[in-house]
Order: C-alpha cells, then sequence, then structure tokens
C-alpha cells in the first residue's frame, strides 16, 4: 500500500465536500420534504425542517387508484394519476420493443453478412446526430395528418410516441449490442448448431443469455430516454396521454400552483427509474462467457 | 458399408480454392485422422462434413445418403470443438443435456442419458458445476460428453486436445482411444499433431494444400510413403533427407551423394534401374540407424556427431554427412563420443528414395 499517501485532509476540503452533497441532494431533499408537507406548512416563512410530516399529496395525486378515498378531498383529479400510468406503460412498452427489435438487428448486423451491412451499420449511428428538436415538427405533421384510419391518427396516441421512442433509440441500442454480441464465441454457435438448435434456437438459448449485461444496460438506457422525455412528448401527447414531466410542467401556472401535489408527482416521478436500473443493474455481470471457449 | 464419403469434394472462397476436389471413403466404426500442416484444409473439410462450412462443389454421403445441402442437425453428427465451446450459462447436466432437451426428449431419459454419460466420463460429482468452475481437462470431458449423449452416428473432433498441456493431452489422448473403443462409432479426428495421429488412428489422411497426399494405415504410412511430404511428416523425429544419384556398376545399384554410398536392395534396384545416374533425394530415419563399428561400407553412413540430446532411455544425436545434416536415434547405453567420424549402419529396409522432382516414392 506504499502507493496510498497518507496525508492529513485539509478541513477545507471537508467543507468542499459538503458544499458539494447539499447541492447534489439538497434539491431532492427539499422536494420530498416539501411533498410531505400540507399548504399551509409549504407556504409559511416560519416552518423550514419542523414540520408535521404528511401523505396527503401521495393521496391526491394518486387518489384514483387508492382502494379507499382520501378524506380530504371533495373531488378526485385523475390528471397525475393518469399520467404516470401512461409515463409506465410508454416507457416500458418503448423499450420492450426496442430491445426486441435492437437485439434481432444486433445479431443480423454482427453475424449475417448480406448487402448493404456496412451501409445500415454506419446510419444507424448518423441517426443519432439529429436532434429531436428538429425531428418535431416533421414527426407532429406525420403522426397528425398522415397514418389515420377513419381521422383516428396517430397523435396523441401511445402508440405514435412509442413509435417514435422505439426509433429514437433504436440506434444507439443497436450499437451498444453489437459489440456485446461480437464478444459471444462463434464456436458456441456452432456448437449450438450441431446440437440440432435452428437459429431461432441459437439466438435465444445460446447468444441472448449470454448479452444479458449488454441487455440490461441498453435497457436502462432507453427506459430513462422514454422517462424524462418532454419535447416530444408535449408536442405528441393529448390530456388523456401526457406523460409526468409534460404534466409537471402544464400545471406550474401563474396561479393556483399546488406544490405539494407537484412534488409528490416528482418524487413518485423519481422511483420506477430507480427500481428498474436497480434490478437491471443486477444482471450486469462482468465475465459472462469465462470458461466458454479455452481456459 | 462405408457411412461417410466424400466425392469431389471442393471448397472455394470467392475465386480462391482451398480444398481440391478431395475423394475419401470412411468405413463404418473406423476411426479416421485427418492430419497436415497448418492451413493445408483439414479443418475445412471437418467442417463442410459437419455443415458448419458450405460445400461449393461435390458431394458428402453419410450411408449413402447425400447431405451437402442440409442443415447440421439432419446429419446426424456429434462434434467436440477445438475450444470447448460449453456454454457458459448452463451447468455441465445442461450443457450435457442440451441437445436431447432441443429433441424434447422425455426428463426421466435424458437424465438417464446424461448420468450414465458422465459416470463413464467420471463427471458425475461435477453436474452442477459451471463450465468457468471446470479445470482444462474436465472441459474437455464436458465437450466430449455433450457430443456422446447424443446418439449420433458419427463423431467429429476438431483439434480437441490443442488446448491442454503435454502431460494431460497425452492422459486424454489415452482417454479417448479408450472411449472409441468402448462407443464404436465412427470418429473423424482432425490434428496438425502426428503422434495424436499414430496413436488413435485405424487410419491416417494425411492433407497437404487441399489435396489428400496419402491414406493408409500408421504403419502403412510410416512403412511405406508415397512422397517426401508424408515421410517427413509422419515420424518424429522426422525422417533425414540426403541428396543422392543412383549409380550402376556391374549389377550392383547404389545410391551415391556426397560423403556416402550405399547399395539398395533388389527390389529397389529393379524400380530405378531404368535410369542411370538419376538424381533422387534418400530418406532414412533416425530409428532406422545403429551405431555400428565394423559395419560393411555399402550398408553404413559415415557420420561425425556433434550434439547428443539425451531424452531419457533414447538419444537424439545431431550429426553432419559430409555438409548436409541427419539426426540418428540412439539407446541412451551406447556412449558415444562426440567430434568424431563413425560408422551407423542402416537397416534393412531403412531406405526410402523419392524422386528429385516430383518428390514421389520411387
Amino acid at each position: 500500500m506504499s502507493g496510498v499517501i497518507n496525508q492529513r485532509q485539509s478541513p477545507a476540503f471537508g467543507v468542499l465536500m459538503v458544499i458539494l452533497i447539499i447541492m447534489a441532494i439538497g434539491p431532492i431533499m427539499m422536494m420530498i420534504a416539501t411533498s410531505l408537507k400540507l399548504d399551509v406548512d409549504i407556504m409559511s416563512s416560519t416552518s423550514g425542517l419542523l414540520f408535521l410530516p404528511t401523505l396527503q399529496n401521495y393521496e391526491t395525486v394518486l387518489c384514483n387508484a387508492l382502494w379507499y378515498e382520501p378524506a380530504h378531498l371533495d373531488y378526485c383529479d385523475p390528471t397525475f394519476g393518469r399520467a404516470l400510468k401512461s409515463s409506465l406503460i410508454i416507457a416500458l412498452v418503448s423499450t420492450i420493443i426496442t430491445l426486441m427489435l435492437g437485439t434481432m438487428a444486433a445479431y443480423a448486423l454482427v453475424r449475417f453478412r448480406f448487402m448493404g451491412r456496412g451501409v445500415i451499420s454506419m446510419t444507424t449511428l448518423l441517426m443519432r446526430m439529429v436532434p429531436p428538436a428538429v425531428l418535431l415538427v416533421p414527426v407532429f405533421g406525420i403522426l397528425t395528418f398522415d397514418f389515420c384510419i377513419n381521422d383516428n391518427c396517430l397523435a396523441g396516441t401511445y402508440s405514435g410516441i412509442v413509435l417514435i421512442y422505439v426509433a429514437m433509440n433504436l440506434p444507439f441500442v443497436i450499437w451498444i449490442l453489437q459489440s456485446f454480441i461480437v464478444q459471444v464465441p462463434i464456436q458456441l454457435e456452432e456448437a449450438a448448431r450441431m446440437d440440432g438448435a435452428n437459429p431461432f434456437q441459437v439466438f435465444y438459448l445460446v447468444v441472448l443469455p449470454l448479452i444479458k449485461p449488454g441487455l440490461a444496460a441498453a435497457s436502462i438506457f432507453t427506459f430513462r430516454i422514454a422517462w424524462n422525455e418532454y419535447l416530444l412528448a408535449n408536442a405528441l401527447l393529448d390530456r388523456n396521454t401526457r406523460t409526468v414531466p409534460v404534466t409537471i410542467v402544464n400545471s406550474l401556472t401563474g396561479y393556483d400552483t399546488d406544490w405539494g401535489v407537484i412534488m409528490a408527482t416528482g418524487t413518485l416521478l423519481a422511483i420506477p427509474p430507480i427500481i428498474f436500473t436497480f434490478v437491471a443493474s443486477k444482471q450486469i455481470i462482468t465475465g459472462m462467457t469465462a470458461g466458454a471457449v479455452k481456459g | 458399408m462405408p457411412t461417410l464419403k466424400l466425392e469431389r469434394l471442393c471448397k472455394r472462397y470467392a475465386s480462391h480454392e482451398v480444398i481440391h476436389s478431395i475423394d475419401l471413403e470412411m468405413a463404418d466404426r473406423e476411426f479416421t485422422v485427418l492430419v497436415g500442416p497448418s492451413g493445408c484444409g483439414k479443418s475445412t473439410t471437418l467442417r463442410m462434413i459437419a455443415g458448419l462450412e458450405t460445400v461449393s462443389d461435390g458431394e458428402i454421403y453419410i450411408d449413402g445418403r447425400p447431405v451437402s445441402r442440409l442443415e447440421p442437425k439432419e446429419r446426424g453428427l456429434a462434434m467436440v470443438f477445438q475450444d470447448y465451446a460449453l456454454y457458459p450459462h448452463m451447468n455441465v447436466a445442461k450443457n450435457m443435456s442440451f441437445a436431447l432437451r432441443l429433441e424434447k426428449k422425455p426428463k426421466a431419459e435424458i437424465n438417464k442419458k446424461v448420468n450414465e454419460v458422465a459416470e463413464m466420463l467420471g463427471l458425475s460429482n461435477l453436474l452442477h458445476r459451471k463450465p468457468a468452475e471446470l479445470s482444462g481437462g474436465q472441459r474437455q470431458r464436458v465437450a466430449m460428453g455433450r457430443a456422446l449423449t447424443r446418439d449420433a452416428a458419427t463423431f467429429l473432433f476438431d483439434e480437441p486436445l490443442s488446448n491442454l498441456d503435454a502431460k494431460l493431452r497425452g492422459q486424454m489422448r489415452a482417454e479417448l482411444a479408450l472411449m472409441s473403443q468402448q462407443v464404436q462409432k465412427n470418429m473423424v479426428y482432425v490434428t496438425h499433431d502426428q503422434v495424436e495421429a499414430m496413436t488413435l488412428a485405424d487410419r491416417i489422411v494425411v492433407m497437404q494444400d487441399g489435396h489428400i497426399r496419402q491414406q493408409g494405415t500408421p504403419e502403412e504410412l510410416f512403412r511405406h510413403p508415397n512422397s517426401k511430404f508424408v515421410a517427413g511428416f509422419i515420424g518424429s523425429p522426422p525422417m533425414n533427407f540426403l541428396k543422392g544419384v543412383i549409380s550402376q556398376s556391374g549389377n550392383e545399384t547404389a545410391v551415391v551423394g556426397q560423403g556416402y554410398k550405399l547399395s539398395l536392395s533388389p527390389e529397389q534396384a529393379q524400380r530405378v534401374s531404368k535410369q542411370d545416374n538419376q538424381e533422387v533425394i534418400l530418406g532414412i530415419r533416425p530409428s532406422d540407424l545403429s551405431y555400428a563399428p565394423d559395419a560393411k561400407a555399402e550398408d553404413a553412413l559415415e557420420l561425425k556427431v556433434v550434439i547428443s540430446e539425451y531424452i531419457g532411455a533414447q538419444s537424439i544425436l545431431l550429426a553432419s554427412c559430409g555438409d548436409q545434416n541427419i539426426s540418428v536415434e540412439i539407446k541412451s547405453d551406447q556412449p558415444v563420443p562426440l567430434q568424431e567420424t563413425m560408422k551407423f549402419a542402416v537397416h534393412k529396409g531403412g531406405l526410402h528414395l523419392f524422386d528429385q522432382k516430383t518428390e514421389a516414392a520411387i
């Protein structure tokens, strides 16, 4: 351990660390604290950190999902509950579809030789160079005026936004998974073919379990983008399908802003990605292919 | 009835031909070894039999059925790979039963088969381990076990022992020989190691540059190589080659070179008799020479021993004959002085003659 510098830290370093920590988690703490306060406490200039915590704001947000009717509410406003549900559906569905298409596309790009393979591989990355804001106007036009069945267009529907998120995330997912699939030894696939597996069985039973870490990384990435996205969601969704980020911004109006409810929604917004990331990162184990070939 | 037959088999990558129309028939329950230097096409040939490489031209017959357009699984073969290729996310039992599970065999039958094979290979107490938790030899055994659990008619081995260290390789080679005796199946085995080929094979097929150079039993190839290449490839240490010329005087035919003159047997003399002064390559195996101070001059080489390599019961002498080098394998209990010129007798039948140009045996 001779390389460790064994030196007394200066007190200034400690102070700096404390400042950085406060800057990092301070806003989150404030959000959680505010979400547990009554309006009276939020608006009063005296309360600060001393208050009686209550779950009332959470009851208000989730009022239409609860099994009982919260006593303090005369009327249950479904906006925030609905937004949470929309966010979950859109993020999960787009993640699942992106991963399904992404793994298969990445596998094909790595393992199969076909015309235009190099071009496709390149263009998937080129796609990333276009900022979503540039896509906003044309996509809005397409979803509003094209692909309509009996006046039902894709704009304002889950399908529409899921389609956009899949298209947006697919290039990156393909790119990330390609590097994982390349590492799966080709002999494993040949062995599986000799053992009588058809191409889909080779893919599902041999390749897929081995690229779990890549799938986890890609799914965290995709889920978070879909969960956080504001710009396209704001333009393409209507009041019945709006996601949480859009709903929060919409409720920050000039008058009668219900801070307690907004903070509670914000706190709830943070929970699914945390759970998702925690579960998915369990799959990221290095050395998955150890022992496959050679020694 | 031959169960595996290759007919004018070709492999081309773009316009580059790597396997040139090879014909081969393997008899039932025969252990066939394809051997040759790196890049000779032996692995490609095996992979074409397996169905992992497409066949450019020609046909492969298994039990008389043409299979070159069939998927690997439709050919009824099992294969052991050079790098083991075990599924790292499955334990040993799952690895071994993968093929049976794909066939949707009943569970009881699968378990019975896996236990049977595990017993045979000494893997019974490792069934729940992952490949990463096994040693090289154990992994190799699992790879063989995976092939054995299937009731394949033919087993293919692609240099299965090349990743093991020398001692383990010897041990696994013996186990493999034992296993092939027990299961009595067709085996096609690829290796670049001629010792493996000699010890395991019923029949050796020597390949070079995408051609089959010679095939036969290990003894046939060792005793009667048909070309300089086969002669130099089979046998360890390799055969010595000396330049020489055929000369005839009276009824005696001899091969004469720098610093030696050896008389030929009547049969050999007959084969060369038509051409006097024919330029030939003389091949003598190191083991066909022995130290004999009082040998007749026409049956012996005069060699100056430079180095003696002691390897136990045997010693390899590196000697010079004129300006050409030659190695001799003798018993270690004969002391041989270095830097002295001595006589070494050539054993009867120990002379191999090859044409200077075509390198074919004469």
